[in-house]
């Protein structure tokens, strides 16, 4: 027998929800590596990352406003915290700061696959609109996940642990944001 | 098996139908209340069917289909009604659904709140004013719970009907839009003189919604409010505003209504006045914490210029000196 795919009002709020505090978070975490390696030779790549996530995170703002979604109450949370990995991984260099995009840009990309997935389950031509808004969103995201390879995020020592531990970070935050 | 679980059925079905005649009714009302009571036992088959739909193994092809060797009576209404049970998604738009019936008998019943006070009375009172048996205020688990949430329900839909006209009005350019505090103050005034008529009985209504199985759904109707409030004044703050403008406008609406219960004062002066010094306090709140960041942002550029200033005073000092050092 077949799963349910209609999503309800409910649902769709929570994953706008999340949504917007991934972009939040993200912005947050671009701030901090900037207050750190804003000046060095890698500033200018991560301020045009950062303003793509400063679009992003603009245009999740009108969608939550148009459609009254709460946004979450762990905001002030993810604002901090977000600061912290960008500002602590940056202080291991650029390969530090790079290897941070890398794992959050796959966290967040994984996330919206899965979000297209149910949407296109569900409803693709009613949620034309929001589908297509994900679909840029998440190129963009794998852009900055296939910059951060450029740049040499693999050759920091501890890569994959610390990869790991962020993107463990990633999936307990989208968890908790999407309830709270 | 099967047919002991038909003729279960079939004798629902008849103290759904004597339940209707026992009733004492006028003569005018008996028809209309005969039609009910078949309505009333045609909800319940209905559900019956639904449920047995999932829980029935496959012996039961036809739900609804009771053989004619049972009580012919059960049969006339089983077949008569026969169709709607096969539709469980499709909705006769003649046919009333459980909740659009209790929330008729709840409309009734507020008419008698005055005299019987929140309680299974005034339900009974508002199922008979509707012309059915007062047994069926055993469709209210809640009892006197689901009078109250479903007339604070009612109340909130007026407040949005109301909101919803102004912001209409005010998008059409026939009205100038208000000001945050006014508009604020109009709607928790519009929305607090819903409770005046039951004013006298409304400590009771309170003290129900604070029951602990009430208290979920009065907060759910609480918040909802004062989402639906900040909508209309214009509120599309997507941090931690939200949280922060909601909480003061809870705290505003409770207080309001708890001076409201001991205001004596003619159509409730004092209450207004109240609300109005409150929304005072707030925008005064809201104002001074805006100056003291912009001071506070001042005071942190000025000692930055400072620090500026004396290390560069400092270092041309030494530089100044640093011959006599040598």
């Amino acid at each position: 027998f077949t799963f349910d795919h209609h999503i309800t009002a409910a649902m769709m709020h929570r994953m706008l929800r999340v949504d917007h505090a991934g972009e939040y978070g993200a912005n947050r975490i671009y701030a901090g590596q900037m207050a750190v390696l804003g000046r060095s030779r890698t500033g200018p790549l991560i301020q045009q990352m950062w303003d793509q996530e400063k679009k992003h995170l603009s245009k999740f703002n009108e969608i939550l406003a148009e459609n009254r979604v709460r946004p979450t109450a762990l905001l002030p949370l993810w604002n901090l915290s977000g600061f912290v990995l960008g500002a602590s991984t940056a202080l291991l260099g650029k390969e530090g700061a790079m290897a941070c995009t890398v794992a959050v840009e796959e966290s967040i990309s994984e996330h919206y696959n899965s979000q297209i997935r149910a949407l296109m389950e569900s409803d693709p031509e009613r949620y034309t609109e929001l589908l297509q808004v994900i679909k840029e969103f998440r190129d963009d995201e794998m852009d900055h996940h296939d910059t951060g390879l450029e740049h040499d995020a693999e050759s920091l020592p501890g890569y994959w642990l610390l990869k790991n531990a962020i993107q463990l970070g990633c999936k307990a935050a989208i968890y908790v944001s999407q309830r709270v | 098996m099967a047919a002991l679980l038909r003729g279960l059925r079939a004798g629902r079905l008849l103290r759904g139908l004597s339940s209707v005649v026992a009733a004492p009714t006028s003569t005018t009302l008996q028809c209309s209340s005969l039609r009910r009571g078949f309505h009333c036992a045609a909800l319940r088959l209905k559900d019956e069917s639904k449920s047995e739909k999932h829980s029935a193994s496959s012996s039961y092809s036809s739900s609804a289909a009771v053989p004619p060797t049972d009580l012919t009576y059960c049969a006339f209404v089983v077949n008569y009604y026969s169709g709607f049970a096969q539709s469980d998604q499709e909705q006769d738009e003649e046919y009333e659904t459980e909740e659009q019936l209790q929330a008729r008998i709840l409309t009734a019943a507020l008419e008698f709140v005055p005299l019987h006070g929140w309680s299974m009375e005034a339900i009974s009172a508002g199922a008979e004013a509707v012309g059915l048996s007062s047994a069926s205020t055993g469709m209210f688990t809640n009892g006197a719970g689901d009078l109250v949430l479903h007339f604070i329900s009612q109340c909130n839909s007026n407040l949005t009907e109301i909101l919803a006209e102004q912001h209409n009005q005010v998008q059409l350019g026939q009205v100038e839009p208000k000001k945050t505090a006014d508009f604020l103050r109009d709607a928790v005034e519009t929305r607090l003189r819903m409770y005046i008529p039951y004013m006298e009985s409304w400590p009771q209504a309170m003290s129900i919604l604070l029951l602990p199985h009430n208290i979920p759904d009065s907060l759910k109707h609480l918040s909802t409010m004062v989402d639906d409030i900040w909508y209309y004044a214009g509120d599309r703050s997507t941090d931690m505003n939200w949280y922060t403008k909601r909480a003061v406008l809870t705290g505003l609406y409770n207080s309001t209504e708890l001076v409201m219960l001991q205001d004596s004062s003619p159509d409730f002066q004092d209450t207004w006045t109240f609300l109005d010094n409150r929304i005072q306090d707030v925008t005064n709140m809201a104002v001074t914490a805006k100056q003291m960041q912009l001071t506070g942002e001042a005071v942190a550029q000025g000692l930055m210029g400072a620090a500026v200033t004396v290390s560069f005073q400092g270092l041309f000092f030494l530089f100044n000196h640093r011959i006599k050092l040598l």
